[in-house]
């Protein structure tokens, strides 16, 4: 008997509910103003659904922020050609398609939130959510997110994929280094924006009372991510490929989503400070998929924008960095500061970027209210690391600059004792570099 | 002759007797109680210092920023601030009761009026404080906006932003003493009209070159801008 559990179902979305009565997979679709890409996001979805899963009932839930273009005719008008696509077997369930606008914080997490409430109403064994720019999407995606829930009980499915060495850089600087350090898993795309849940994970998301935080906007992403490795649900990862997606919105505001990202990376860790803190080294996460290469897009840099704004916020924020920074690595970082015009290449090693990290992180625990100022004053300090590590790889194979990452991934785990201590308020360790590693062919890597 | 200045050096050793036996002893009395709570009170904030060290009151203070806002990296503690509170209490407190040993119609006004400016000052105090939170904040706000959006000069406009909201709660907290109200709110408003108008000229004449050269650096800039947001 379908039901609405969270009560909190917009009456379009009940009576759909009700009209269906259950489904066992739901692929949740959030979008705002995507019509031109989202037709094949859906066809793609109806794919992998009709071919990998027939005689499963599945729902496709677009879970719209108030689009003024055809977005939400496209998913629920369109009809597509199933003889296109090559079935092993006749679907033996219908693929429903339902589109609904979500209330509430306009933001990527109030969309999974409501598509969140339809999977639970309908009994969904497994849910999985793609983005709606993607261009990259195949019909395989929906089944290496669905199966390893559907058939080989795991609770949460990252995704994996192929980026370009530019791209992506808040995950492999910040987000990823500092989510493995902490819990102890090697999730590579932990904001990947791609996901598949299982019943149970779904259940204990609703059942949480923050979705009114940044979880509501970009937050969404490592906050699934890391419920679900800090509580020990069964983690895994499907490679996907290629993501390749439409430019994000030039008029959106970069320090925003910086700070909703790792804003939430920073709220959680003091949510599960006593998880974290027992934790130490990290392990490998299954992969599922055939791995292979792929072409990419080219990602462009602004190195000089980037230099300049770190050497702004060196003059201009300063102080507000003090509120936040040990004195050593404060002095550090505008010692960098006062070499950017000069300093070629510029390299702002891992250890200290190590250090701001835990200690912006430390800060912000012990000073909520200047919660909001900390986080967009570390703008450009992220626009440095990029940069530095820009020209860093700018000559490395992709494969070289995994290798890269994985270095300073390393830095993490290895700092964290100093983490745990200034988290603690305990005497810190000194400043200790890491050996010194090897400079990438054509550069030298400088000292700071 | 000689009686007359007899007399009147008589009756200037009266005076005198008069003054020394009316005035000296609540002098000294004064005096010892002024000397007796300075050291009660020097005692006191030492104690204090030392027993508060630590407290609550001192997360509450990092917690809310306030420790930021009077002392950089947040040096300010709970323990001093309790100290000084009460060591400037006891202090004026001393000073009034050794006022009122005197006994005339003037003291008596003046501990009055302090018993009656007590609270006002308080709210005013309060009012100060929030002031200066509330500019510490915004400058902070505006800094930060400035400084991302790559706008010039995001120290001055953070500067501005704080005067004016210093000048706003020093004008409330006078209304709230009345004291000088008219002078005060005279200045608010001449000041307020003349910034507007200041801006506007400003904004009119020179600003005009400058912000159309931010939009076009911005929509220009639209594909390096992309390059930013690819890196999420």
């Amino acid at each position: 008997m379908p039901s609405d559990p969270t009560g909190l179902l917009p009456a379009e979305a009940l009576s759909a509910v009700t009209s269906i009565r259950s489904a066992d997979i739901v692929i949740g679709i959030p979008s705002y103003n995507n019509a031109r890409t989202i037709g094949h996001v859906v066809y793609a979805a109806h794919a992998g659904l009709s071919k990998y899963f027939p005689q499963f009932t599945g729902v496709i839930v677009n879970s719209d922020g108030g689009s003024r273009d055809e977005t939400r005719d496209i998913v629920l008008s369109s009809r597509f050609p199933d003889a296109h696509v090559l079935m092993v077997s006749t679907p033996l369930k219908p693929v429903h398609r339902l589109s609904f606008p979500y209330h509430g914080i306009p933001g990527k997490g109030s969309a999974f939130r409501l598509i969140f409430q339809m999977a639970e109403s309908l009994g969904a064994k497994a849910c999985a959510v793609v983005d709606s720019d993607l261009r990259s999407i195949t019909p395989e995606w929906i089944e290496l997110l669905v199966r390893p829930v559907l058939h080989n009980g795991y609770d949460f499915v990252a995704p994996y994929y192929h980026r370009h060495k530019y791209d992506g850089t808040i995950t492999n600087s910040i987000v990823y280094p500092l989510t493995r350090a902490l819990y102890g898993q090697r999730v590579r795309q932990p904001i990947g924006g791609d996901f598949g849940v299982s019943r149970d994970l779904v259940a204990r998301y609703l059942s949480r009372q923050d979705w009114e935080t940044d979880v509501a906007r970009y937050g969404i992403d490592i906050w699934m991510t890391t419920i679900a490795v800090a509580e020990g649900f069964r983690v895994c990862q499907s490679f996907l490929g290629a993501k390749l997606h439409d430019a994000k919105d030039p008029g959106a505001d970069l320090s925003a989503m910086l700070h909703q990202v790792v804003g939430s990376v920073f709220a959680l860790m003091q949510e599960y400070s006593g998880v974290w803190s027992t934790r130490s080294g990290s392990r490998d996460v299954d992969l599922f998929g055939f791995r292979y290469d792929v072409g990419l897009d080219p990602v462009e840099v602004n190195l000089d924008r980037m230099k300049t704004a770190f050497r702004n916020g060196c003059d201009q924020l300063h102080e507000i960095w003090a509120i936040a920074l040990q004195p050593g690595t404060l002095a550090a970082v505008l010692q960098l500061g006062r070499a950017v015009p000069s300093q070629s290449p510029f390299h702002l090693e891992d250890p200290l970027w190590v250090r701001v990290i835990f200690e912006f992180a430390c800060a912000i625990q012990r000073k909520p209210i200047e919660r909001i100022h900390l986080l967009k004053s570390l703008t450009p300090l992220y626009l440095a690391r990029v940069a530095s590590f820009v020209e860093e790889t700018r000559n490395m194979t992709a494969s070289e600059v995994e290798q890269r990452i994985e270095e300073l991934c390393l830095s993490f785990e290895e700092d964290k004792p100093y983490l745990a201590a200034l988290w603690a308020g305990k005497p810190l360790p000194p400043l200790s570099p890491r050996e010194p590693q090897p400079a990438p062919p054509g550069l030298e890597v400088s000292k700071s | 002759m000689i009686r007359t200045l007899q007399e009147v050096f008589n009756r200037a050793v009266e005076n005198l007797y008069f003054q020394v036996t009316t005035y000296l002893p609540p002098l000294l009395v004064a005096l010892f109680i002024l000397l007796v709570a300075y050291a009660l009170a020097r005692s006191i904030r030492w104690l204090l210092l030392r027993a508060f060290k630590g407290l609550a009151a001192d997360r509450f203070l990092e917690e809310s920023g306030l420790s930021s806002l009077f002392a950089r990296a947040g040096r300010l503690r709970a323990a001093a601030l309790l100290a000084a509170f009460v060591y400037w209490t006891i202090f004026v407190i001393a000073a009034l009761t050794a006022l009122n040993v005197f006994d005339t119609k003037l003291t008596s006004q003046i501990v009055e009026g302090a018993v009656f400016l007590f609270p006002k000052l308080l709210a005013a105090g309060a009012i100060l404080l929030a002031g200066f939170w509330l500019a510490h904040y915004f400058g902070h706000s505006v800094l930060l906006w400035a400084c991302n959006e790559e706008l010039p000069r995001p120290r001055l406009l953070a500067s501005i932003t704080r005067t004016v909201i210093v000048f706003v709660s020093v004008v409330v907290a006078a209304d709230a003493l009345n004291f000088a109200r008219n002078v005060f709110l005279a200045a608010f408003i001449i000041l307020t009209g003349a910034a507007a108008l200041a801006a506007g000229l400003a904004f009119g004449l020179g600003g005009r070159r400058a912000f159309e050269h931010y939009l076009e650096r911005r929509s220009h800039s639209a594909e390096s801008e992309k390059s930013f947001f690819q890196h999420l």
